[in-house]
């Protein structure tokens, strides 16, 4: 392998693995709230994959197509609560109690796949660029090239994942995440409104995966069932960074991006499954992750 | 009756294809009992074990290539490429049940989840092998060589085997089986501490639930001769999960019922296949939402039965287990029903009907006094980070003696219950239960040696009748396969038990509510049965944790009268109280913590004039 081409699998690499990361920061999102994630999550993103391709095609100047996507899919993550969620608070404990949610938000997301395969149709779709010029506009540096495409998708989630982190732990909201996390009732007697905190979980975990939808499309083929690959990859993340550590997530998410960049490289048939091999080892081997997991502060 | 309930299959499953010989119905009823094989599996990890897998299709892949590639492609005979595919899905559940044995429940999900992907995409591209979706090619198919009523044959091969499965089924969960895997289900450190070994019970049911898909992807792949990789994506899991919920989570008959529901449904649909995942989507949020209980739940709410989740599992009388839920097997209720009041009528007979009388029939090893500490402690260190809880603490507690730990709040009474229970490890010191070093025992074994202890915030599981929650304290009985036969043959083995539970129930008053579910009664009748299913462990040592908190004076001098009397009968009690006038009217030596450490110890009336104690606790106020 030459150098060029190594730098050019690490940004390729890094571009994927921070979407990643972002779909990773929306599962833990909404488990901290409701120790629920959304396993729809996945389909989440391929809608706002289509409709911001869809968009972008029609002429939409991009801030305009990325409000949009945004405003769809939180009004789709909020109703999802509303609908998927919530109810389950009041199902008398048994059998099915704590796994619901599973089947609920699973259900929902087949709902969104559905809908998808009705409006675009079963092909799979290629979505313009969102910033270069062309899809193809290609930079080089130190002898490498790469798509300017992919360093500012890198570039953009890490600002995501940056606003985030600000969110969870400088602004009062991550606060009542904590509390809410820690014991609802507990947090509603402080006088925090418990169903806004987890509301608004669930609105940023659609934020997150609208902004994943948006920059993976011009990176990867848009099809209606695009989105398993996502949730899997998101929740691989997750689980090696350690189930609620921000920083463990970010880390995993752009090694697994790069493992998966490389094995590509190296085994065109199967490497795309070499990474889910490596997770579930890896798992086996460390079910608390390659960090573990903060114990005191489960923001 | 429940053996004219299988004979009544039996003679269904002979019949059907005589009655019906049109292949259209045969291969109808051939799907419906596939699905059910491998719905069965599913809903013993799911409704029982509260696993959740939606890899399934994984196995069922599994099952069918290694059935199939090996009897297409090199010749083996059916005989020999069965025990092969069986072996490869328990192989594979094996290794992911490791993750299930550490890990939580959505964990489990997501990694199944990816396991069915991985075995999808290598089906696919695999083509050498597999076939890919194109197909593997003349499968051999199973007609017992009789072309001409092979279908029919293949049938009777079929659902013989899902009786069978549906008979150890049956055993299994109404057995101490299920009775286990539903306390694991509702709490794991529960279940730990009345000897079950969570951990290994878990994985053992994702082995067994992988193998029954193994089994139906075998039968899959030789019905129709022809096995291609789309038939083991992702919605053929989900598709397996719809059944078990449809069907009724965790009930026994649910897996047969919404197997046929769904091969029904997939017959009225395959018209509609451009919204197939709205149908399925729908059905898992709608069911979910709505009918969390599924069809079984559905059914017996409708005649009026007991409808809590999982209760088809657990019929609460011998009677009404007759009534299975869709089986058809109604009209013998009644007469199962009858035999009912003459069992507790015989069980009454011999043990007379007052509490003492009837304590002569309770069974604990209680070890001789005088022979030193049946507990010891020594210098105990337990800290969180940086906090130290419990600091250097030495106990004794001598044999037949009610022994209390006191101290107020944060003094460290927890962490100490749990360090002895074996919940938590202590950063030093040792533990020594009847001369033996526990101090690194789990959980599990330290309950099997006789250290059984009740918890603060009660731990009745909720599925489950107060009588056969004591039933789950009686964690001993005969293997699997054995007591399959003896329940085949007879109803002793749960009648001796469902006896003894009631004898236990007697002594503390409450046999009357046998029946109840725990979330119906007062707090206090849930502390007597709390106790009832500690003495139901026989223990040697039993261990209270706050017996009579949130009692009124009543209860706790009924739950004091029978600490006492326990005692009379040489039990050995460590109890953990802040109720001072209960622990000083009660006990023989009191321990008194504070800020972890120990400070006085001695007769109650010794520790009530110590100065330091009283510094401590006494004096800041009644607690």
């Amino acid at each position: 392998m030459k150098t060029a081409d190594l730098v050019q699998l690490l940004i390729s690499g890094i571009a994927m693995g921070s979407i990643y990361t972002l779909m990773g920061k929306g599962l833990l999102i909404t488990f901290l709230t409701t120790r629920a994630l959304n396993f729809g999550q996945g389909d989440f993103l391929m809608i706002a994959s289509f409709l911001s391709m869809t968009l972008l095609l029609a002429g939409t100047p991009v801030v305009v197509a990325v409000v949009v996507v945004l405003a769809v899919l939180v009004v789709l993550g909020v109703g999802l609560e509303r609908l998927a969620i919530r109810p389950l608070a009041n199902m008398t404990a048994g059998s099915a109690s704590s796994l619901a949610w599973i089947l609920t938000t699973m259900g929902f997301g087949m709902l969104l796949q559905n809908t998808a395969q009705l409006v675009w149709g079963k092909s799979r779709f290629y979505s313009p660029p969102l910033f270069a010029d062309e899809q193809k506009k290609v930079v080089e540096l130190m002898g490498a090239r790469f798509y300017l495409e992919e360093l500012i998708v890198a570039l953009v989630a890490m600002v995501v994942v940056g606003v985030l982190y600000w969110f969870l732990f400088r602004a009062r909201w991550g606060k009542e995440v904590a509390a809410v996390s820690f014991d609802k009732g507990t947090a509603s007697l402080l006088g925090i409104d418990v169903r806004r905190v987890v509301a608004t979980s669930y609105a940023i975990m659609a934020v997150l995966a609208a902004v994943s939808g948006i920059l993976a499309g011009p990176l990867t083929t848009v099809q209606a069932h695009m989105g398993l690959l996502f949730i899997l990859k998101g929740f691989a993340v997750v689980c090696i960074g350690g189930f609620v550590n921000p920083v463990g997530i970010l880390i995993a998410g752009i090694g697994f991006g790069i493992v998966e960049a490389m094995s590509n490289y190296v085994d065109s048939a199967f490497g795309d499954l070499y990474p889910f091999i490596i997770a579930l080892l890896f798992l086996i081997v460390r079910p608390s992750g390659l960090f573990g997991e903060f114990k005191a502060d489960v923001r | 009756m429940r053996h004219l309930r299988y004979l009544v299959a039996a003679a269904a499953i002979a019949a059907f294809p005589l009655v019906s010989p049109n292949p259209y119905f045969i291969n109808l009823a051939q799907d419906i009992a596939i699905a059910a094989i491998g719905a069965i599996g599913l809903n013993i990890l799911l409704g029982l074990s509260g696993q959740l897998s939606l890899g399934q299709a994984g196995f069922l892949a599994l099952g069918a290539y290694g059935s199939g590639v090996l009897a297409t492609n090199h010749g083996w005979p059916l005989w020999a490429t069965l025990p092969v595919s069986l072996l490869l899905s328990a192989v594979a559940g094996g290794v992911l049940g490791l993750v299930a044995l550490r890990t939580r429940t959505h964990y489990l999900a997501m990694v199944t989840l990816a396991f069915g992907y991985i075995v999808e995409i290598l089906a696919q591209r695999w083509v050498d092998i597999t076939g890919g979706s194109m197909g593997l090619i003349g499968v051999p198919q199973l007609n017992f060589g009789d072309f001409q009523n092979g279908a029919a044959n293949y049938f009777w091969a079929i659902a013989a085997t899902l009786l069978l499965l549906q008979m150890l089924n049956d055993y299994a969960m109404r057995s101490r089986f299920g009775r286990s895997l539903h306390a694991i289900k509702e709490s794991e450190s529960f279940a730990l501490t009345v000897g079950i070994d969570a951990a290994r019970w878990r994985s053992l049911v994702f082995m067994v639930s992988a193998v029954l898909a193994g089994l139906s992807g075998f039968f899959f792949a030789h019905q129709a001769g022809y096995v291609s990789s789309d038939a083991f994506g992702l919605d053929r899991s989900i598709a397996l999960l719809i059944a078990v919920v449809i069907g009724g989570l965790g009930s026994a008959y649910g897996p047969i019922l919404g197997a046929i529901i769904l091969v029904i449904l997939n017959q009225l649909t395959a018209g509609l296949y451009e919204v197939s995942y709205y149908i399925f989507g729908g059905i898992l949020l709608v069911v979910m939402l709505f009918f969390p209980a599924g069809a079984v739940g559905a059914v017996q709410r409708l005649f009026g039965r007991r409808a809590a989740g999982g209760s088809g599992a657990v019929p609460d009388t011998a009677g009404a287990g007759g009534a299975g839920a869709g089986a058809g097997a109604g009209a013998g209720a009644d007469t199962g029903g009858a035999g009912v009041p003459a069992q507790t009528g015989d069980a009454g007979g011999t043990a007379a009907s007052s509490a003492s009388e009837g304590a002569a029939g309770i069974a604990f090893t209680a070890p001789a006094t005088g022979q030193g500490p049946i507990l010891e402690l020594q210098d105990i260190t337990k800290s969180y980070s940086g906090v130290t809880a419990v600091n250097a603490v030495s106990l004794k507690v001598m044999p037949g003696t009610v022994h209390a730990v006191i101290g107020p709040n944060g003094a460290g009474k927890s962490t100490l219950i749990n360090v002895i229970s074996g919940l938590y490890q202590p950063d030093s010191g040792s533990i020594r239960f009847m001369g033996r070093d526990i101090t690194h025992l789990a959980p599990h074994r330290r309950a099997a040696l006789g250290l059984t202890r009740t918890f603060q915030n009660l731990q009745l599981i909720g599925t489950l009748t107060v009588a056969e929650n004591v039933m789950l304290g009686l964690q001993r009985g005969s293997g699997f396969a054995r007591g399959w036969l003896r329940w085949l043959a007879s109803d002793a083995e749960e009648r001796d038990e469902r006896a003894e539970a009631l004898r236990l129930l007697r002594f503390f008053g409450i046999e009357r509510l046998a029946d109840v579910l725990p979330g119906d009664l007062p707090y206090g009748h849930r502390k007597l049965c709390e106790l009832a299913r500690a003495l139901a462990q026989r223990p040697t040592m039993l261990f209270l944790d706050e017996p009579i908190a949130g009692l009124n004076e009543g209860e706790a001098k009924e739950i004091m009268e029978k600490i006492r009397g326990l005692k009379a009968l040489g039990m050995t009690v460590l109890l953990v109280e802040h109720n001072m006038s209960f622990v000083m009217q009660l006990s023989d030596t009191v321990t008194v913590l504070d800020y972890g450490r120990k400070i006085g110890e001695g007769a109650p009336d010794v520790v009530q004039r110590d100065e330091a104690v009283i510094a401590a606790y006494l004096g800041t106020g009644e607690a």
